[in-house]
């Protein structure tokens, strides 16, 4: 019986090995995790030990658990806010176009101007700034207290050098032009010759004296309007010196003039900032904010204590909601600057008719859908400008959910009923699993409501705006981002018949003069109104069907005061403080 | 064999300009491009031509090909639109170091519970421990990693709290006794992932030892072993193991490549910023340079490795010799 012997043998030495490979394991990775190790602890009676720095540990245990490499210390948790985020496009203000990299740079650099907490227009470098009668020459006279991170002062030579590299043909260190420059900058005289190649310098940018500089725009345009692209990262002010010294990699350790300094940035794993403590502001409470860049779900961590603010998704907002939830004192909700809308391209049949445009906008019922498929952590959309914008106006503006409305509409179209429409099409972006919940429901009640049947078309990002730009799409699920608090960056953009960003077809002599008057107008009362009457009258027209404004859902570490999620990229870490 | 070696790695840069000139006229034919999706909302027309112009993007396909191998044989893969500030090479080296660690983690565990337990069950042929094993393993083998992860994040993270969520800590953390000696352990991050990475590649393995053990164990020499009356454990390691082997040799060379490629659903759902994910990422944003960089590395990879992998036959099997014309 030697065989069967042998074999049984293998075996029991097999299952040995593992077992104790899993018991190794196992105990070390207990032993690895304090809040493991505190609950065993606890388990046999010796708890207790949590003490008020939980999670974290000591400064010599979570020092050594960075393995000993170059890091940063970020030993005491006290006065260290935690956050989840992730590898920032580029650290280069006058690169970036996205949020996430606006996100750190905002805290990073800054500009003449900046945006308030309260979404109002705030001085930042610049002490003061004025406009000549005309409209035209914009004069700033910058704070004298205004320094680098390396301690050199900012000079008007700094503004002007920072604007003529943001527009440059390539901006000195990087290896393509800024997409936002023209955008933002463009306004200023010389910007457009420069970004051309035409010129090597912005011509309407005047040095005055040491502290002193003027702009001279285009054309005269409303200082809140001028400003408020001033506020955005292209026009940031970054330090000639260390640019022109080490041009390739500057941006891995860059020298700004805002509240926060970057002193560590490990690619996939973490930032970390520092509080400048010559800030011309003030100087920031928190003396050091932890991004952890790499990691599993937010809230997961949030609850492990890793994280001092968590988002929420749809799958948790129950919880959080729930009063009796530990989770439901430290959640807060904030509305955001983005608009999510159904476009109908109104060049192409069917949607060159409005009737039928009507029709289909009066027969959903997007409160409904808020409710049931997104558990209301979205708003139905009340008109095209999102709350806490200048020129919104509480109220629904947008048609109501209302079948009998909606099949007149048909019937008074172009076709006369849903037999005779062509073939509709509505594209989305998506992995072509499924749908999105509201457009399913969107379809069904089209169906139900008008007997239309719209088919679903799901294509890559990528796809979706090559699609976009060239006009291809008939009827499509996209969302607007606001860029600065400013009606014309969604009203103007989007639905002015020249604007290159009106991806619509969207035509209307009415709007367009109402647009082109806002621009100018300098009486920020009589813009407003000017705005107002635009957005009811693209609302009527029906090139969108308004759909939601989001809303940022987190939890907050009742640590931490202070915390807001603005409705678009602000500075704010600066007005947050932690009791630990 | 030294002829022989030369010869094919004479050839790899046709391969690789084979390769890497469908992938880049795949990636041009596709609809999109990197710098409107950089773009995003600022998608002035004339804007976006600049930055094409400025990256190489305008012209033929042809042209655009040529721009960029010859860039790419003086060692400049160009910049990522995903990440910039940082060489395609610093990026992707950090990424590649990362999935790299695990997948060669991965590797080992498969191949050490892999192996004994296909020749385990291959000599348990017949008895119930046999289509135990296997059934075991086929049913391990099915579990999509997708599927596989949530329950163990939810088991071991959020019910008993012994694993990190997510995230990479590297290999070993310290653990410290007392603030005095330093132990080196494994990262508490690693286990989550190595054990979703291994459970399906280590079934597959034990599989593939068994078919081929059972094929082994009716040869002859097997057969004269036992007659010789050598004992069963020296029958098992000396003769049947080392030619069951063969088969798993070739798998190896496959195997290996993942090293380079990374693992995609791991990654993203654990949150691992390894090379599989920021493949993911660059594929949909239609990022050239990282594509083509990536190209250029796995079938290099591929290629060597698969050489590696003929030549270590002539060592493990002595009836193959590698580049002689005629055999055995």
């Amino acid at each position: 019986m030697n065989g069967p012997n042998t074999q049984n043998r293998l075996l029991a030495i097999l299952l040995m090995t593992v077992a104790c490979l899993v018991l190794v394991v196992g105990t070390l990775s207990i032993v690895a995790n304090p809040s493991a190790r505190s609950s065993i602890a606890g388990l046999f009676g010796g708890g207790g030990s949590t003490s008020g720095v939980s999670g974290g540990g000591d400064g010599s245990t979570s020092g050594g658990s960075d393995g000993g490499s170059s890091s940063v210390d970020v030993g005491d948790i006290k006065n260290v806010l935690r956050l989840a985020s992730g590898d920032p496009v580029t650290m280069d203000p006058h690169l970036a176009g996205d949020s996430l990299s606006a996100e750190y740079i905002v805290e990073i650099f800054s500009g003449l101007v900046t945006i308030t907490p309260d979404l109002r227009l705030g001085l930042d470098l610049a002490e003061s700034w004025e406009v000549s009668k005309d409209g035209l020459v914009y004069t700033f006279v910058l704070k004298p207290d205004a320094v680098f991170h390396t301690g050199r002062r900012v000079t008007a030579d700094d503004v002007k050098w920072s604007i003529e590299r943001a527009s440059s043909r390539v901006p000195l260190g990087a290896s393509r032009p800024s997409t936002t420059a023209l955008a933002y900058l463009g306004d200023i005289d010389g910007v457009r010759d420069n970004f051309f190649g035409l010129a090597d310098s912005v011509s309407g940018i005047t040095v005055v004296d040491e502290r002193t500089l003027t702009m001279r725009l285009t054309e005269p345009l409303p200082p809140d309007l001028f400003l408020s692209k001033l506020t955005y990262p292209t026009a940031f002010v970054v330090d000639r010196q260390q640019i022109e010294a080490n041009p390739r990699n500057w941006t891995r350790r860059p020298n700004g003039t805002g509240p926060y300094r970057l002193v560590e940035w490990r690619l996939g794993e973490r930032i970390v900032l520092e509080a400048n403590d010559r800030f011309h502001l003030g100087v920031p409470s928190v003396e050091q904010v932890l991004y952890t860049l790499s990691g599993g779900s937010t809230l997961t961590r949030f609850e492990n204590d890793e994280l001092d603010i968590a988002s929420v998704s749809l799958a948790d907002i129950d919880r959080a909601r729930d009063p009796q939830s530990d989770l439901n004192p430290l959640y807060k909700n904030f509305p955001q600057f983005t608009i999510s809308y159904i476009a109908f391209n109104t060049a192409v049949p069917p949607f060159d008719d409005p009737n039928v445009r009507k029709a289909l906008a009066l027969s959903i019922d997007r409160q409904k859908i808020a409710e049931v498929t997104f558990n209301n952590m979205l708003a139905p959309a009340t008109g095209i400008l999102p709350p806490q914008l200048p020129a919104y106006t509480p109220g629904d503006k947008t048609f109501p959910f209302d079948p009998d409305a909606a099949r007149a509409a048909l019937a008074a179209s172009s076709y006369g009923s849903a037999d005779n429409l062509p073939p509709i099409v509505l594209t989305e972006v998506g992995g072509g699993a499924a749908a999105r919940v509201d457009t399913q429901a969107f379809l069904e009640q089209w169906r139900n409501e008008l007997g239309i049947n719209v088919e679903i078309r799901q294509t890559d990002f990528a796809t979706f705006l090559d699609d976009q730009d060239s006009g291809r799409l008939q009827m499509f699920n996209a969302g607007w981002i606001m860029d600065y608090p400013d009606p014309e960056d969604i009203l103007d953009l989007k639905f002015h018949s020249a604007s290159s960003l009106n991806d619509v077809g969207y035509s209307n002599a009415v709007v367009d003069a109402l647009l082109e008057q806002a621009r100018v107008e300098r009486d920020s009362a009589i813009r407003n109104d000017l705005y107002k009457q635009a957005e009811q009258l693209i609302i009527d027209d029906v090139a969108w069907i308004p759909l939601y404004f989001s809303q940022s859902h987190v939890v907050v570490n009742e640590a931490v005061g202070g915390w807001f999620e603005p409705p678009m990229v602000i500075p704010r870490l600066r007005f947050i403080n932690i009791e630990r | 064999m030294t002829a022989y070696v030369s010869r094919r790695l004479l050839w790899l840069p046709v391969h690789l300009l084979i390769v890497t000139f469908f992938t880049f006229s795949i990636a041009r034919f596709g609809p999109g491009d990197p710098v409107s999706v950089a773009a995003g909302q600022f998608r002035d027309p004339e804007v976006l031509a600049r930055v094409r112009a400025e990256r190489g993007l305008d012209g033929t396909l042809f042209e655009q090909y040529w721009r960029w191998v010859s860039r790419a044989v003086q060692g400049d893969f160009g910049e990522s639109f995903l990440q910039q500030g940082y060489s395609i090479g610093e990026l992707l080296r950090a990424k590649l170091w990362i999935s790299a660690q695990l997948n060669i983690l991965a590797l080992i565990i498969v191949f050490a519970l892999g192996i004994p337990l296909g020749l385990l069950a291959a000599r348990a042929n017949g008895t119930w421990i046999d289509p135990f094993v296997i059934s075991t393993l086929l049913f391990l083998t099915a579990i999509p990693v997708l599927v596989l992860i949530p329950p163990m994040l939810w088991l071991f993270s959020l019910k008993l709290d012994i694993l990190p969520v997510g995230g990479w800590g590297g290999i070993f953390d310290v653990y410290w006794i007392g603030d005095v000696i330093a132990v080196p352990i494994p990262d508490p991050h690693l286990y989550l992932p190595l054990f979703v990475m291994t459970i399906g590649g280590f079934a597959g393995i034990a599989r593939l030892v068994r078919i081929s053990a059972l094929e082994v164990l009716t040869e002859d020499y097997v057969r004269t072993a036992r007659a010789k009356g050598a004992p069963e454990s020296r029958v098992a390691l000396r003769h049947v193991l080392p030619n069951s082997l063969l088969p798993v040799v070739t798998v190896t060379g496959f195997a290996l490549v993942s090293i380079f490629g990374g693992s995609l659903f791991t990654e993203t759902l654990l949150g691992i910023n390894g090379i599989g994910r920021f493949m993911f990422d660059a594929l949909q944003s239609r990022d050239y340079d990282v594509i083509m960089a990536m190209t250029v590395i796995v079938s290099t990879a591929f290629v060597l490795l698969n050489l590696a992998v003929e030549i270590s036959y002539a060592f493990i099997d002595p009836r193959i010799r590698i580049g002689t014309e005629s055999q055995t």
